[in-house]
């Protein structure tokens, strides 16, 4: 099956007075693996349930391949869509067998018996389930179940996939390992993804193109390290992870897009950062820091920034700090190989490339 | 017992389809055509008789049986004399035998599901059996046992000071909580099934006493006592095999006998019927919606998703014998006894099962059941058109409570759907009597019978009363099954190339095929021993096997009336047995898997 591009355009969608979707136009190159990141409510499942026909978009045009699935004046069915998806809940037929549910695709397909009963037992033993074949659904534990789900949606060999949180409802090992099983799979397949999360380690593992929603709109979407190195906003910013997020003083440019930032609550350092989207000079601006980006020291860093760690978690390969800037300042999961202990005061050296400033998310609002 | 038979009215006329077309016509658009069928046949089965019928009692002139437009005085000598008497005794008897139901059935139910009593699948199974067995074959049953002569005499009990409290409110009473207790029981076991064990391991690490850990974990399932209660209530209000067959007897007038009389006494008091008969919706109405309410707030579903299993309170070998043996009893008591009163007395062919020369046992009463005695009607063509109308009814009353399930357990809880939803509650209240009452007097009237349709005394207007009976009852059971199907089911369907059609054949109906087949059959067996509905409409020449059996009642052929009862419920449980097997035969291993997946 070739791998199906998809436009979406201007595509609404209101029930009653609420909209969930506002003029959202994306498109989708053949054969990508598209994550759309959102929080709760941002919109994110109701495109996904338009894609496949499950919802009706109140306006927009959506097209899959070369065909137009819904318009003002068209809309197919799902099943006439040639996709497959993978539910949040799996969905799986709980009177049929795991070789049922599997096979259950290609029933409408031009596949003979055989054919069919060999691309089944294939997948199946791709997805490392093939010696639970007879068993029924609620015989299998969560990641086997998602297996199965998975299975089933490769089977179509359709040109587009869907994935409604596929990962949600497990365990964290479980989770890491499928993820890895989905983003292989799935480009085995050469289908065109569209995955949806709030997880952005998820998003960001899994994507060539990553969308962010919010409020039922498309905020930005671009690769992820767009994305992540240069957030379009405070939102994304904040949804993509920041350590911290604090109000600046004053700035003054350095090139186009790098700023020096004075903080109120250290007025005699100096904190130099990015400025990912336009800014004008003089706009209230917040400077938002991502944990990656510092590094603790047991003396003051070049920036001359100083706090006191509040706490230190262990997390396997290291540790994660919070360190207290000034009262309530606080940056977040400041990783180093070493252990500060609580109470100690630490020097921070933040990159540039970490810091960004951004108007105020309260300004945009 | 038979009826007066009624003048047959002359000018019928084609069926007109008016209503229907002027009604689209004049609708908004948006609003679908599916939901307008719905509606008119809910108003045609249940609201347009059943409220043209209580509106007499205000307004007399309405439908010409009175000459006011409007008047209240038909309520306050309603609520005088026998007719007061009727309503007060129906209130104390009902609310009476429901207390005792649901205490009966709550210690049945902790015994059965949360103990290690000893054939606990028999006990479940007995109360399966209990629900089918109708009110007035239960009295008959008993007056097989208890009446002097009978059963009792035979194995040298003297029964007459039982038997002169069996007809009176004692008998009643007992009758009234026997068939309550299978409502309570399920109720109750599905709420002692979900009650996981760690609220009793909580209450007793933090070191409360066995009793006080009860009075802790009791108030959980209070909202499935308060459910057992209601339903108990409802049944025992709206009952009329018990006041038809014990309570003209007893001199103990309850409710629905005397609205039965008000209408076939001469000449017939359709203002006094209505006044009753909306007396019996309102007193049904509160319990039924409090049950409603409280269940709303309280889904037992999610405390067992989130409970551990069950563990079973383990009985020390001699108190597991014992209390085996009470339960036993009980349902022996309950059950056993009026079914074994029945065919002890359904073997024999004397006035009475014990004679100065012993007991004569012979088949005869089974041959006599299918001969013509004279002035009596043999059993088989009643059982015949019996079960044709448990066909018909159960068929249609499945598609209707589905289609009307499906409204009801979706998502999107719009006005529409909430005051369908309100209906249908409202309509569980309405006692079958009332509906055929209703029947009887909007369909017999004479702009009806002349310039619509003629249905007075036919086929049709009978299975339309039956359906329109079970129908409420049974969408409400089938909206669980049917809102415990996720959408996503069928959505994957659809995703994965499925036609509407194939979904609804590969996902939804395999989900709820279980379902459907038990509402078919608990449909189709109640409309067999269905009393009520059958006495007050059925065509001349056609009688149900119910209306049938009412007629060897007290006199000299009593023991065919037992024959015939015996014969109707192996019938029944016949018919359970052969669909239930076919079910089995003819469905995937998958569809089956499903039930006993849940009760695992």
């Amino acid at each position: 099956m070739t791998p199906s591009a998809v436009s979406i355009v201007n595509v609404t969608k209101s029930f009653g007075e609420k909209f969930a979707l506002r003029d959202v136009s994306l498109e989708l190159a053949a054969g990508t693996f598209n994550v759309l990141l959102g929080p709760s409510g941002s919109g994110k499942t109701t495109l996904l349930r338009c894609l496949a026909g499950i919802e009706r978009p109140t306006a927009g045009t959506i097209t899959i391949g070369d065909q137009v699935v819904c318009s003002d004046h068209t809309v197919v069915g799902p099943e006439k869509r040639h996709l497959s998806m993978v539910f949040q809940d799996y969905a799986l037929w709980p009177h049929l067998t795991v070789r049922q549910n599997v096979g259950y695709p290609l029933a409408s397909s031009k596949w003979s018996k055989t054919e069919r009963a060999a691309r089944v037992n294939d997948l199946l033993e791709r997805v490392g389930i093939a010696h639970l074949a007879e068993r029924y659904p609620n015989e299998l534990s969560g990641g086997e179940q998602q297996r199965v789900a998975l299975a089933r949606a490769l089977s179509a060999d359709v040109g587009l996939i869907l994935f409604d949180e596929p990962l949600s409802n497990l365990d964290a090992d479980r989770r890491e390992q499928l993820r890895i099983e989905i983003a292989t799979l799935t480009r085995e397949s050469g289908a065109t993804a569209v995955y949806i999360t709030h997880d952005q380690s998820e998003a960001f593992a899994l994507a060539d193109r990553v969308g962010v929603l919010r409020s039922g709109q498309l905020v930005q979407f671009g690769t992820p390290e767009e994305i992540y190195q240069r957030p379009a906003d405070a939102f994304v910013a904040h949804f993509t992870g920041v350590s911290g997020e604090f109000a600046v003083e004053r700035f003054t440019r350095q090139t186009e897009e790098l700023v020096e930032v004075t903080l109120p609550f250290a007025p005699e350092h100096r904190i130099v950062a990015s400025v990912p989207q336009p800014l004008a000079d003089g706009a209230p601006a917040s400077l938002f820091v991502r944990a990656a980006g510092v590094a603790l020291s047991e003396q003051a860093g070049e920036d001359g920034l100083h706090g006191t760690v509040l706490d230190a978690a262990f997390t396997g390969r290291g540790y994660e700090h919070v360190v207290e800037l000034a009262p309530r300042m606080t940056l977040t999961k400041v990783f180093s190989e070493r252990r500060f202990e609580r109470g100690t005061a630490v020097g921070l050296t933040l990159d540039p490339r970490s810091c960004f400033l951004m108007l105020n998310e309260n300004e945009r609002n | 017992m038979s009826l007066p038979q009624s003048p047959r009215r002359l000018g019928q006329r084609p069926i007109t389809r008016t209503f229907v077309t002027r009604s689209l016509r004049t609708l908004r658009p948006r609003v679908r055509l599916g939901s307008i069928t719905v509606w008119v046949v809910l108003l045609l089965l249940i609201v347009i008789p059943v409220g043209g019928f209580l509106l007499v009692a205000v307004s007399p002139r309405l439908f010409n049986v009175g000459p006011q437009w409007f008047t209240l005085s038909t309520i306050r000598t309603t609520f005088t004399g026998y007719t007061r008497k009727g309503i007060l005794d129906s209130l104390f008897v009902a609310t009476l035998a429901s207390l005792i139901a649901v205490t009966v059935a709550t210690t049945l139910a902790w015994l059965v599901q949360r103990t290690n009593i000893w054939g606990r699948r028999v006990w479940s199974g007995a109360m399966w059996l209990l629900l089918l067995v109708p009110t007035w074959m239960t009295t008959l049953g008993w007056i097989d046992v208890i009446q002097p002569g009978e059963l009792g005499t035979a194995v040298g009990i003297h029964t007459l000071f039982l038997y002169h409290h069996f007809f009176g409110p004692d008998g009643i009473v007992f009758v009234l909580s026997t068939a309550a207790l299978p409502f309570s029981y399920f109720v109750i076991s599905v709420a002692m099934r979900g009650l996981g064990s760690e609220f009793e391991d909580a209450a007793r690490v933090h070191g409360a006493s066995r009793w006080r850990t009860i009075r802790t974990v009791l108030p959980i399932i209070a909202p499935a006592l308060l459910s057992a209660f209601a339903i108990s209530f409802a049944e025992s209000m709206s009952d009329f095999g018990v006041a038809f067959t014990l309570g003209s007897a007893a001199h103990f007038p309850i409710a629905t006998y005397v609205l039965f009389n008000a209408i076939y006494s001469f000449p017939a008091n359709f203002q006094v019927a209505a006044v009753i008969a909306a007396v019996l919706i309102l007193s049904t109405i509160p319990p039924v919606y409090l049950q409603s309410r409280v269940m709303r707030g309280r889904s037992f579903a999610v405390l067992s998703g989130r409970s551990k299993g069950v563990r079973r309170h383990q009985f020390s070998t001699k108190m597991r014998v014992l209390v085996t043996i009470g339960v036993a009893l009980v349902m022996f008591l309950v059950l056993g006894l009026p079914l074994l009163g029945a065919v002890a007395s359904s073997f024999t062919n004397t006035a009475s099962l014990v004679t100065p020369t012993g007991i004569h046992w012979t088949l005869a009463a089974y041959r006599q059941v299918f001969s013509t005695p004279p002035s009596f009607t043999p059993l088989g063509p009643p059982l015949l058109t019996s079960n044709e109308l448990g066909l018909i009814t159960a068929t249609i009353t499945a598609v209707l409570a589905l289609v009307l399930a499906k409204r009801l357990a979706s998502r999107t809880s719009g006005l529409a759907q909430r005051i369908m939803d309100s209906f249908l509650l409202g309509s569980v209240a309405v006692p079958g009597i009332v509906l055929g009452i209703g029947y009887i007097f909007f369909y017999d009237q004479r702009f009806i019978t002349e310039h619509v349709i003629d249905l007075y005394e036919t086929m049709p207007l009978l299975i339309m009363g039956l359906v329109a009976s079970a129908t409420p009852g049974q969408a409400r059971l089938l909206t669980g099954p049917v809102a415990q199907l996720q959408s996503t089911m069928s959505e994957a369907a659809r995703v994965h190339g499925a036609s509407r059609f194939r979904t609804w054949r590969t996902t939804t109906m395999p989900l709820l095929s279980r379902a459907v087949v038990w509402a078919w059959l608990l449909t189709f067996t109640k409309t067999i021993s269905e009393l009520a509905i059958a006495q007050i409409l059925y065509q001349p020449g056609h009688e149900p096997v119910s209306v049938d059996i009412e007629t060897y009642l007290g006199t000299i052929f009593a023991t065919i009336g037992s024959a015939a009862t015996v014969l109707t419920l192996v019938e029944m449980l016949g018919v359970i047995v052969l669909v239930l097997g076919l079910y089995r035969l003819v469905t995937p291993g998958g569809w089956r898997r499903l039930g006993e997946a849940r009760n695992a």
